[in-house]
């Protein structure tokens, strides 16, 4: 961008309107623009492969083999950006993340799906990833707007209490009464009754999260189990409960699963 | 030179501008407005599919009427979409709010309208697991999650604002076979058939309009209509299944 106002100062006769209109131009979008920008680069080196260059999911690398426990093989596509839903959030049902949910996966990568960890990055180059991967949907511009305190980030707040014997009874109630099994299984193996026909979104089989396997691809700690059934996973599945069950409840819920991990 | 760099530049900054501006709708009083009436038909009489039921027979059985194709004995359609799109002004929409229960393990209503601005009220009225999910759908068979609620109990009720605008899919992701659609309108200007295949929309502001109308097994196609103050504009439409 420098280097074109140069040349054009010297070319064009009275170009001073559009050096300064281009000033001017540089000043709004510029911070933002840089860090697209620089995201892009970034993007194309470690991304494209699999988000594909119009990020649409189809790069070189669109199916990925899934091997999981019941000897079947599901298979697995890198996100189509252009939808613009996303499954790890700390926003309620079917509103777009925050940039730190985004910048969180494409910090740490995601287990089991093949997709890297990029933890080498520096804070504002997987800021300019994060900044690039929102051009692919017009979703981030429509819905810039107030949302009515409908997509009002979900409060996560650890509880003492949360692995004690008593959570745990009480959260095995909670599994119980929230049906979790249904698509679960009693042991939480991800073979309950409804789970050989679940499908995401995009029309291909999924599977319910196996707790035996012990790390949910979303992460690890038991605030990121919280934030799974809060917000739901949107596009598989994975109902939200934030309206059929209390805070409380839900932290004892995690107590329940940190067992189902055997973690306890 | 300098011209061509400026419309140039322009160009760059408002197109995509235009493309991401959201449609607008603005509320105004419709004094000398006109109607769209009309009847949507069937070219020859169809056989409504049976679903199948592999799960919860206990409870939902072993089949049920897809109701996909519903038509009176003059072959009229039931439950087909008619929606004026492209409209800018207008009356302000009712402030109903959509109610979506399951029931007997299929959705009710199978097609609907909800206004944006007002509530979905989704509803679990069996003994049994269900959740809803409703997503835009955006072609190509993608689809954005708007909601998925988990209804684990009977007459369990969550209500949620109507807040994305389009034709959405709803889904219980527990049984396959349950199935609905919502166009959630700004507008008033979006109705469904009824069990004749008649529809009739009032008091639009005169103009030529877009009308889209959508039939889950038919598919869609969009006519245009010039609406005259004080008058029904007669749209009919006979579908035949390829
Ligand atoms: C080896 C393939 C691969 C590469 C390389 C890759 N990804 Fe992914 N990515 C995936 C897959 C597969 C998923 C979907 C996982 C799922 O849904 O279970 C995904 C999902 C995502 C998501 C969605 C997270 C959510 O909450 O829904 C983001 C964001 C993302 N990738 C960003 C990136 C960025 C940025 C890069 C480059 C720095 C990148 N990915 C590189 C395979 C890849
Ligand atoms: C209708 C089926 C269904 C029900 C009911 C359901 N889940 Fe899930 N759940 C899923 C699916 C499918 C996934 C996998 C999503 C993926 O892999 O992208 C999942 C994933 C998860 C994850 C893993 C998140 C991660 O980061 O990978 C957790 C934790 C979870 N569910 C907890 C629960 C709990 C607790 C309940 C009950 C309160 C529950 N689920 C009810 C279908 C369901």
């Amino acid at each position: 961008m420098v280097e074109s106002r140069f040349k054009m100062k010297s070319g064009v006769p009275g170009a001073g309107f559009v050096l300064l209109f281009l000033l001017a131009l540089s000043l709004v979008v510029a911070p933002k623009a840089y860090t697209a920008d620089e995201g892009k680069a970034l993007y194309e080196s470690r991304c494209i492969l699999c988000h594909g260059a119009k990020g649409d999911g189809n790069g070189h690398v669109s199916i990925l083999p899934k091997t999981e426990k019941f000897g079947k093989i599901w298979k697995l596509n890198p996100r189509d950006f252009t939808v613009g839903a996303f499954k790890w959030r700390t926003t309620p049902s079917g509103c777009l993340p925050l940039d730190a949910d985004l910048a969180k996966i494409v910090e740490n990568g995601i287990s089991r799906t093949y997709m890297p960890s990029n933890a080498d990055l520096s804070r504002d180059e997987i800021n300019g990833l994060v900044q690039y991967i929102k051009t692919f949907s017009p979703r981030w511009v429509e819905e810039k707007g107030d949302t009515g305190g409908v997509c009002t980030p979900i409060v996560i707040n650890k509880p003492a209490f949360v692995g004690s014997p008593e959570s745990v009874a009480k959260g095995a109630e909670v599994w119980k009464k929230m049906k979790c099994a249904e698509c679960h299984g009693d042991q939480g193996k991800g073979d309950g009754p409804k789970s050989e026909s679940l499908k995401d979104d995009s029309g291909h089989p999924i599977m319910a999260f196996d707790f035996t396997s012990c790390a949910g691809k979303g992460g690890v700690s038991p605030e990121r189990t919280y934030a799974a059934y809060t917000t739901g996973i949107d596009g598989t599945g994975m109902p939200s409960y934030a309206d059929s069950l209390n805070e409380d409840d839900r932290w004892n819920l995690v107590s329940y699963t940190l067992k189902l991990m055997h973690k306890l | 030179m300098k011209k061509l760099l400026l419309f140039t530049m322009m160009v760059a900054i408002f197109i995509p501008a235009m493309l991401f501006a959201e449609a607008k709708y603005e509320v105004i009083d419709v004094k000398n407005g006109g109607s769209i009436k009309g009847k949507i038909k069937a070219s020859a009489p169809i056989k409504d599919p049976v679903t199948e039921i592999n799960k919860d027979q206990n409870y939902c059985g072993n089949s049920q009427a897809s109701r996909t194709y519903i038509l009176s004995s003059d072959l009229g359609v039931k439950n087909v979409l008619v929606a004026v799109e492209d409209i800018e002004k207008g009356k302000a929409a009712p402030k109903t709010d959509l109610i979506l229960d399951n029931k007997k393990c299929e959705f009710e209503p199978l097609v609907g309208v909800a206004y944006v601005g007002q509530k979905y009220i989704i509803k679990n009225s069996d003994p049994i697991f269900h959740n809803t999910s409703l997503g835009v759908m955006l072609g190509e068979g993608k689809r954005r999650t708007v909601y998925n609620l988990a209804l684990p109990n009977k007459d369990q009720a969550i209500e949620k604002p109507v807040r994305i605008a389009g034709m959405q899919s709803v889904k219980c992701d527990a049984h396959a076979w349950m199935r609905a659609y919502v166009y959630a309108s700004k507008s008033p200007y979006a109705v469904v058939t009824d069990d004749k295949g008649n529809f009739e929309i009032k008091d639009i502001p005169p103009g030529k309009y877009k009308v889209k109308i959508w039939h889950e097994g038919f598919g869609e196609i969009t006519k245009e209509v010039e609406v005259k103050s004080g008058q029904a504009a007669e749209l009919d439409h006979t579908f035949s299944k390829k």
